[in-house]
Formats: structure tokens, sequence, C-alpha cells
């Protein structure tokens, strides 16, 4: 019974989503010039947030690839601090300029793409086409579920990727999860954090390499943000798929009412 | 006899009902009503260039990210070193752009919008969410009742329609009026 009525009803041209067992992808509104923003914090951002994720990782390595060998962090670094003539001689010419059409693209592509996808998601939401939110497989599972966003926070806090890993955001999970430790691990943020919590900050310069620890910031916030945003959008996700399924299954006209 | 229940959108629901059926009761004779929220029909009114209404904590980690950024950066020159000014910078910023976005809310005259969004979303007020009807024979009024109550139903009720005639018949009824 149940399968024939959504058949005549729904239709599968703008689907919100899908369940898969690695993920949970689907489109939601977002404001664009938030994810035009994380591309600008870190290339790709805005792409891995969106669910693109190929485009993601393809942005993301190369940024961290350009990145590390142009030495723009210490750059920045200088830079900011008023070193310029440093700043001149540390940062590779070869390599930084790879950089530029690429950080446009991604802070140009991030907008564009939330604009589209926010079109989608509303058309989406009018077409209310079915979804089935519950995947197994041979290697995980992957559904729906009610999870606390707060949780999500405080995990991303303790370690990036691990608030994705708790709303089964794998993909996500897997690149920030690797990406942090390779940043800690090179940038002796675990060294540096325990020489400040003992009060010795000439100890922590005299350690920290700054070209890796000046990545963090923008790891860190996003996977925070980006973790957050999806606990709670999973959550309306799953109350809008099991308010379809009590339309199409318990609204029998058979049902004997009240006289 | 009708039994009423109220519920949120969680699985319990959905082990709620399997289980009635399961127990004997058709499907055609459990009636569910998911209620629409205000707030939710709002979200597709709005625009698409201004549309999450989770900005209370786009501004804060927008503005948290740009100063923890300059804590760093600026911790290699200051005292206290870059961990310290990282962590001060991610602080400040959070809070300065969690301010900016409640008070330009409130300028905006969306407050009250977005607070109610925030909290819907964010699971923090656990409102109706379904009204659940079962039709049932009298007999069977304790086994649903306690189906519903063991899955988190907010609220249980029942009416009895062999009972409410018999209080208020349409003899009854008519006497008092003349």
């Amino acid at each position: 019974m149940e399968k024939k009525q959504l058949g005549l009803i729904r239709n599968q041209r703008r689907p919100k989503g899908i369940v898969n067992q690695l993920s949970v992808n689907f489109i939601h509104l977002r404001t664009p010039w938030v994810m035009a923003w994380w591309s600008a914090s870190y290339l790709g951002y805005a792409y891995i947030s969106l669910g693109s994720y190929v485009k993601g990782f393809i942005l993301i390595f190369l940024e961290a690839f350009i990145n590390v060998n142009s030495k723009l962090n210490m750059g920045i670094l200088y830079t900011f601090t008023g070193r310029f003539e440093l700043a001149k001689q540390i940062v590779d010419p070869d390599w930084l300029l790879f950089y530029v059409p690429l950080y446009i693209f991604s802070i140009w592509g991030g907008q564009q793409l939330t604009v589209e996808l926010n079109k989608y998601s509303i058309l989406a939401d009018r077409e209310e086409s079915n979804m089935i939110p519950f995947k197994i497989g041979t290697w995980s599972i992957g559904f729906l579920d009610k999870r606390k966003p707060w949780m999500a926070v405080a995990l991303s806090l303790l370690a990036p990727g691990l608030g994705h890993l708790y709303t089964h955001r794998i993909p996500t999970s897997f690149y920030t999860l690797m990406w942090w430790m390779i940043i800690a691990y090179m940038g002796h943020l675990l060294e540096c954090i325990h020489l400040s919590v003992a009060g010795d900050f000439a100890g922590v310069i005299a350690v920290v390499d700054p070209e890796w620890l000046i990545f963090l910031p923008s790891v860190y916030t996003f996977s925070v943000y980006d973790s957050y945003v999806n606990t709670v959008e999973y959550n309306r996700l799953f109350d809008q798929e099991q308010q379809r399924f009590i339309i199409d299954n318990y609204q029998n006209s058979d049902f004997p009412m009240p006289k | 006899m009708y039994i009423y229940a109220s519920f949120d959108y969680s699985a319990f629901l959905e082990l709620a009902i399997t289980d009635l059926e399961k127990r004997g009761i058709a499907r055609e004779h459990i009636l569910a009503v998911p209620l629409d929220k205000r707030v939710e029909e709002r979200m597709l009114l709005d625009t698409i260039h201004r549309a999450d209404g989770i900005s209370l904590f786009d501004g804060a980690a927008v503005l948290g990210a740009i100063c923890m950024e300059f804590g760093v950066i600026y911790g290699f020159v200051l005292e206290w070193g870059p961990i310290t000014w990282g962590l001060i910078g991610l602080l400040g910023g959070a809070i300065l752009g969690f301010l900016l976005d409640y008070f330009y809310g409130r300028i905006r005259g969306h407050k009250k919008k977005k607070t109610t969004r925030n909290q819907v979303k964010a699971g923090e007020c656990n409102n109706t969410e379904v009204i659940v009807t079962v039709f049932c024979e009298n007999s069977q009024y304790e086994m649903v009742q306690k189906v519903l109550w063991d899955n988190r139903a907010f609220g249980v009720g029942k009416l009895d329609r062999l009972r409410t005639t018999m209080r208020e018949g349409p003899e009854n009824c008519g006497k008092e009026a003349t």
C-alpha cells in the first residue's frame, strides 16, 4: 500500500539528499557569504561543507601543497608583524603565484555553489520526494538520527574531526582528523600547549613551527562550525523524513472518525 | 474508544506505532498528524541570500576564526606565545561575533524569529510535533496506554464515546434547554 502511494505522489527529480554508508549527503539552506568565508580561510572548505567532496579534496590538497612549499604562512606571519623584508625573503615566488587563481576560484565558486544549491534545496522541499533513512552495507551503517549539536561542538574542540565522526560524515572526518594530526605534529602543537600551561612562553617560541601552526585556527573553527551545522540540519532532516512517512502511512481514509 | 498521545519526532514514535501494530491494532486504526511548526514554514520564504537561521553561530564562527588566526600570528611577538593568544582570540572573536549577530538581529527586528528557530534547531524545546490517535476496544486501553507511555509520549489521553454519550445524551441536553 505504502509503495503504491509513494510512487504516485512523489517523484525523484529533486531529491533532498541521500543516506549512504559513509555519509548522509544532502542540501539545505546556507548563507552564501559564510561559505565564501570558509573558502577564504582555507581553500576548498566551502566545497567540503557543501558535500562536494571531490572538488573540495582537490582544492584542499593543493592548498596544503602550495602553502607549505611557498612558505606562505611564514610570509603571512612576517607581514602582519611588520617584518616586510623577512617576508619577501622567505616566500618562494615559484610556488606563491599558483595560489592566486585557486584562491579566487575557491571563494567565488563556494559562494556561487551555495546560491545554486539553495535554490535546489527549496525545490527539493517543495517536491517532497521520499528518502530512505537507513543504509546498511558491507563496510558501514549510515542512518539519520537525532543527535546533540553541543556534543558535536565539544568533540570537535577535543580533536577536529571527532564531531564529524559523531554525525557520521566520514569523508570530512577522515580528512580533518588526519590533517589536524599532521599539523599538530609538524607544528609541535601538543608540546606548545604543554609549555604554555607551564608558563614557559620563551620555550614555546623556540619549539613551535609557525609554518604549520598557522594552519590550525581555520581547521579548528571550521570543524566546530561544520559539525554543529551538520548535527542541527541532520536533526531537521530526520523530522522532515519522519513527517512524510507518517503522512503517507498513518492517515488512512478508513480511520473510524469520532462521530 | 479513542486514545490520543503527543510525541516529538524520534525513533521512539515509530517504535510506538509499530509496537501497537504488532499487538493487533490495525494500521487503519492509527491516525497520526504531524504539526507544522511556524518557524519551519517561514524558512522557505526567506530569501536565498540570507537564508540560514543559524546566523547566531555563523558570526561567532567567522569572527572566532579571524581573531584566532591573528591571535596566533601576534602571539609570536607578544609575551604569552601563540597558543595562549590564539585561544584568547578564538574566545574574544566568538563572543564578539555572537553579540554582533544578536544585536544586529534585534535591530533588524528578527530577534524573536531567530531565537525560536535556533532553539528548535538545537532541539532545546521539546515541543509536541506529532499527535497520534488510536482507535481501539475498551479492553485494549491499558495495553495501548502502556505502549505509548513506554515510548516517551509527552502525554496520553482518552476519549470514551460510550461514557460521554451517557452523561451528555441528547435527552438531557434538551431538558436543560427548556
